[in-house]
């Protein structure tokens, strides 16, 4: 974790060298809290007339007292501190960095001595400068915050900040020698520093006659990065570059980018020192906004031209490394059916200029035009697949081979051209009927006694016209009274169902209640006959709402329901009831007198019979 | 089996015989008015496309060998023609020959296609119209086989076996609630209808690319990505080539090609394969 505190110097301390000099033991200091200590001065060079920023860094606890350096021909001014508290571990250590203006007043190399005894003296270049860039980058830029960064030069990475230190645009190249027409994929960066560079207004627009630009992605990435310990916002576009003719040539990319510039003259930049960082000037209303073009430093491209020597004679200028593979839609196709013979083109490189002509027509084969489809997971299209699509038609059935398709390229790598081919492939036709119709003797001829196939070129003869005719070209199924028709009978059969189903469940329902009032009734009789101690009644009555149980089960009359029909019936109840049909004929010629408790297990038994009939 | 199942079973097939003819007679009312008087068409055929402006000009006698048609003067009369009252495969074919042999690609494959649709199965359509694509350069065209197995019977032939479905389903399910005794074979029935409703179904998918597509009748028609007249062509198509019509604005036709490509281009050099009415 890291804590940032800003403080601001409420004096500036200004020391003449020549005063330094006659009194060097009274060399003013600065008060640091220190255990470790560096220092930079940004940039290493400038122009008579502008200022250059001494960064002294320190870290760790305690008070250590550092004395202004005293060189001559250097004035040294304090005019901003910046304290850092990095929490690491629990442990809280505090940087503070101190910024302190170094302006020259003459040309000449300076060497300002190190601040620790092992520490290397600083060297700054002071040029002679053309007034106008002293005066229109003014010192107070030097306080804006950079570092390796320099504005107007361009470091090591190849990046060169505006003059105000607000923003760059960088060219990312794999390699600055190409051959004609060879395509290679480039990164162009506008980098805005924020605080500083508000927004960029426009795509990366290439300054040269020389190159093409082609297929810049769409939707650019957008980093935060830290480059040299300034916020960055880098925002990176992707396109491919190629080379028009051979040369040697330079190209500079530039993009539109709004910055923030500030407004106040020299004299008045006081309160700026004061304010020492560019949010704090921005707060207190010190900068406008104001377009500019960003440009990038020159790209130097060594521009080859192919080689004439061992040039295919297919070669269609593909610039590349590339695989080839062929494959067929049907290994096994019927004489005069198309087979669509594909070619895959794999690899990467200049695509648009990736063409063949596939398969030319050799007799054996009836060929198409191919088309080509590109796919490719690039958004700048240099790696993927071409595919070219070509219909063929055998001309003779049986086993029919597809020789090997060249494609011949330049490969930049090995620097020659190379003939990639493909397998062999080999086709199985059946002869077709139709083939055997269409070959046959022309049936008829015209009125000069000339066959019709001979005068125009195979068409088949003419139909005599028998067949119905019809007064629309849509399917008879599509047309509205069709529809109609056939939504009338859905829906006739439909309504016939469910009128169905619905009487079906009414006589259900009818069925189900008359049974329920029959086996009350019987049961209410069973009562009375239990209450009675009438036995003969009681299973007389049982048997009877037995009888009209199976009998509505089976539906057959209730009479012809006998012990055998019981069995087939009932299964497991079988006993049960086959014992009140007996005690009933025992009842009956025999007299039986029962226990109340007899009269309620028989009634239970009766009662799980007739509700079994009426749930069903 | 009882008495009284006999009486049911006799019973079920006396409904169902009732209730077939009654159904047949019904689809054959309805179902003949909406085919335009099918079987007044087919006992005159000859009338009915001689009466057509895409019908040749000199139908031949059927018993006789047929004669040479003669294509209309301008490609533009293939076109106005859609609005005749009748179409005849034959005809139509007949008029797709005469316009070969009169060079003129675009209105023959316009015919073949349209031919097609009322007769999928002829060979001498589909050699025909691969011959002519093949002599202005475009490539054979090649149906999936779903397409080639859906559209073995002619729409009309479809519908009707569609039709037939309808009732065999409908029926099946009626009678089924009706006599729960023979369900499993009322199922099977129903099975059998919906199978018949299928190969309707399946003909209409095939059948669909066709009913949305036009043919290049001009010699070359430029496509543009706006339909606006004065916009530079982003391509060009060939003569008879068959695209597919998606949208119409101000004289233009929205178009995607097979290969993928797309753009507005003149409604007067296409032709609809089925025109609109």
């Amino acid at each position: 974790m890291t804590i940032g505190v800003f403080s601001l110097t409420a004096a500036a301390i200004a020391i003449a060298p020549a005063a330094a000099a006659n009194n060097t033991s009274a060399t003013p200091a600065i008060g640091v809290t220190s255990s470790a200590l560096d220092a930079t001065i940004e940039p290493q060079q400038i122009s008579l007339g502008e200022s250059a920023r001494l960064t002294i860094v320190t870290s760790g606890s305690g008070t250590l007292s550092v004395p202004l350096p005293v060189v001559a021909g250097l004035e040294f001014r304090v005019v901003g501190e910046k304290r850092l508290v990095q929490m690491i571990h629990g442990a809280a250590i505090e940087t503070t960095s101190i910024i302190v203006r170094v302006t020259p007043d003459s040309t000449g190399t300076f060497t300002i001595p190190g601040f620790t005894p092992k520490a290397p003296p600083l060297v700054l270049r002071v040029t002679p400068g053309d007034g106008a860039g002293a005066s229109s980058a003014p010192d107070d830029e030097a306080l804006l915050g950079r570092s390796a960064l320099t504005p107007g030069t361009t470091n090591a990475n190849g990046i060169r900040l505006t003059a105000d230190g607000s923003a760059f645009v960088r060219l990312s190249t794999p390699k600055h020698e190409i051959y004609v027409g060879e395509s290679i994929p480039v990164e162009i960066q506008v980098g805005m520093r924020e605080g500083f560079a508000v927004s960029v207004n426009g795509l990366p627009k290439l300054n040269s006659g020389d190159f093409t630009l082609n297929n810049l992605s769409r939707q650019p990435e957008r980093v935060e990065k830290s480059i040299d310990g300034k916020p960055f916002t880098v925002i990176t576009w992707r396109s491919l570059l190629s080379a028009i003719k051979p040369g040697s040539y330079s190209l500079t990319f530039e993009a539109p980018v709004t910055v923030r510039i500030r407004t106040r003259p020299q004299r008045e930049t006081m309160l700026d020192d004061l304010l020492g960082d560019p949010f704090m000037q921005n707060v207190f209303g010190a900068t406008v906004q104001k377009e500019l073009q960003v440009t990038s430093p020159e790209a130097a491209f060594t521009v080859l031209a192919l080689p004439t020597e061992g040039r295919p004679a297919d070669f269609g200028g593909a610039v590349g490394s590339f695989k080839v593979t062929t494959d067929v839609s049907s290994a096994t196709i019927t004489a005069g059916d198309p087979v669509t013979l594909r070619m895959h083109v794999n690899g990467a490189g200049n695509f648009d200029r990736v063409s063949s002509t596939m398969l030319g027509g050799d007799g054996e084969w009836k060929t198409y035009e191919p088309k080509a489809s590109f796919n490719s997971p690039d958004p700048t299209g240099f790696r993927g697949e071409k595919i070219f699509e070509q219909p063929l038609i055998p001309a003779h059935s049986g086993a029919q081979t597809i020789p090997p398709i060249p494609f011949s390229y330049f490969d930049p790598g090995t620097h020659r051209y190379e003939t990639a081919r493909s397998a062999p492939l080999t086709v199985a036709v059946l002869p077709s009927a139709a083939d055997s119709t269409a070959s046959a003797p022309a049936p008829t001829a015209d009125s000069t006694g000339k066959p019709i196939d001979a005068m125009h070129g195979g068409l088949r003869p003419d139909h005599a016209v028998s067949d119905a005719a019809v007064s629309n070209l849509v399917p008879l199924y599509l047309q509205p009274r069709f529809v109609a028709l056939s939504s009338a009978l859905a829906l006739l059969f439909f309504g016939g169902w469910l009128a169905l189903r619905r009487r079906e469940r009414g006589a259900t329902d009818t069925h189900t209640r008359a049974a329920s009032r029959m086996a009350e009734s019987f049961l209410d009789r069973m009562s009375a006959a239990s209450a009675a101690g009438d036995a003969a009644l009681f299973f007389n009555t049982a048997r009877a709402a037995i009888q009209q149980v199976l009998s509505a089960r089976q539906r057959i009359p209730p009479e012809q329901i006998t012990a055998a029909e019981v069995d087939a019936q009932l299964g497991a109840d079988a006993a049960d009831i086959r014992q009140i049909f007996a005690l009933a004929d025992e009842a009956n010629y025999a007299g039986r007198a029962l226990q109340p408790a007899d009269f309620e297990r028989w009634t239970q038994i009766v009662r799980r019979q007739l509700m079994s009939t009426t749930t069903s | 089996m009882t008495p009284r199942v006999q009486i049911v079973g006799r019973e079920f097939r006396l409904v169902l015989g009732r209730a077939v003819i009654w159904a047949l007679i019904l689809a054959a009312t309805i179902g003949g008015r909406a085919g335009s008087s099918l079987a007044a068409q087919t006992a005159a055929p000859a009338q009915a496309t001689q009466s057509a402006p895409l019908a040749p000009p000199t139908p031949p006698t059927p018993p006789t060998p047929p004669t040479q048609p003669t294509p209309p003067t301008s490609s533009t009369s293939s076109t106005s023609s859609t609005s005749s009252t009748s179409y005849s495969a034959a005809a139509l074919y007949n008029l797709g020959n005469a316009f070969a042999r009169a060079g003129k690609p675009g209105p023959a494959v316009l015919n073949y296609e349209r031919a097609l649709l009322l007769d999928p199965g002829d060979p001498d359509i589909q050699a025909n119209l691969r011959h002519v694509r093949e002599a202005a350069g475009l490539a054979p065209a090649s149906p999936s086989r779903f397409d080639r197995i859906a559209t073995i019977a002619g729409p009309r032939i479809c519908a009707w076996v569609g039709l037939l479905g309808l009732l065999v389903t409908g029926l099946s399910l009626v009678a089924r609630q009706r006599y729960s005794g023979h369900r499993r074979k009322l199922s099977g029935a129903a099975l059998v209808g919906i199978l018949l409703m299928g190969t309707t179904l399946c003909n209409a998918i095939a059948l669909w690319p066709t009913l949305h597509a036009a043919v290049v009748i001009a010699p070359s028609a430029a496509v543009r990505v706006a339909p606006v007249p004065n916009e530079e062509p982003s391509f060009v198509l060939p003569e008879a080539e068959l695209v597919t019509v998606t949208a119409e604005h101000e004289g233009f036709v929205l178009i995607h090609t097979k290969s993928g490509r797309a753009g507005w281009a003149p409604e007067a050099n296409l032709a609809l394969v089925v025109p609109k009415h």
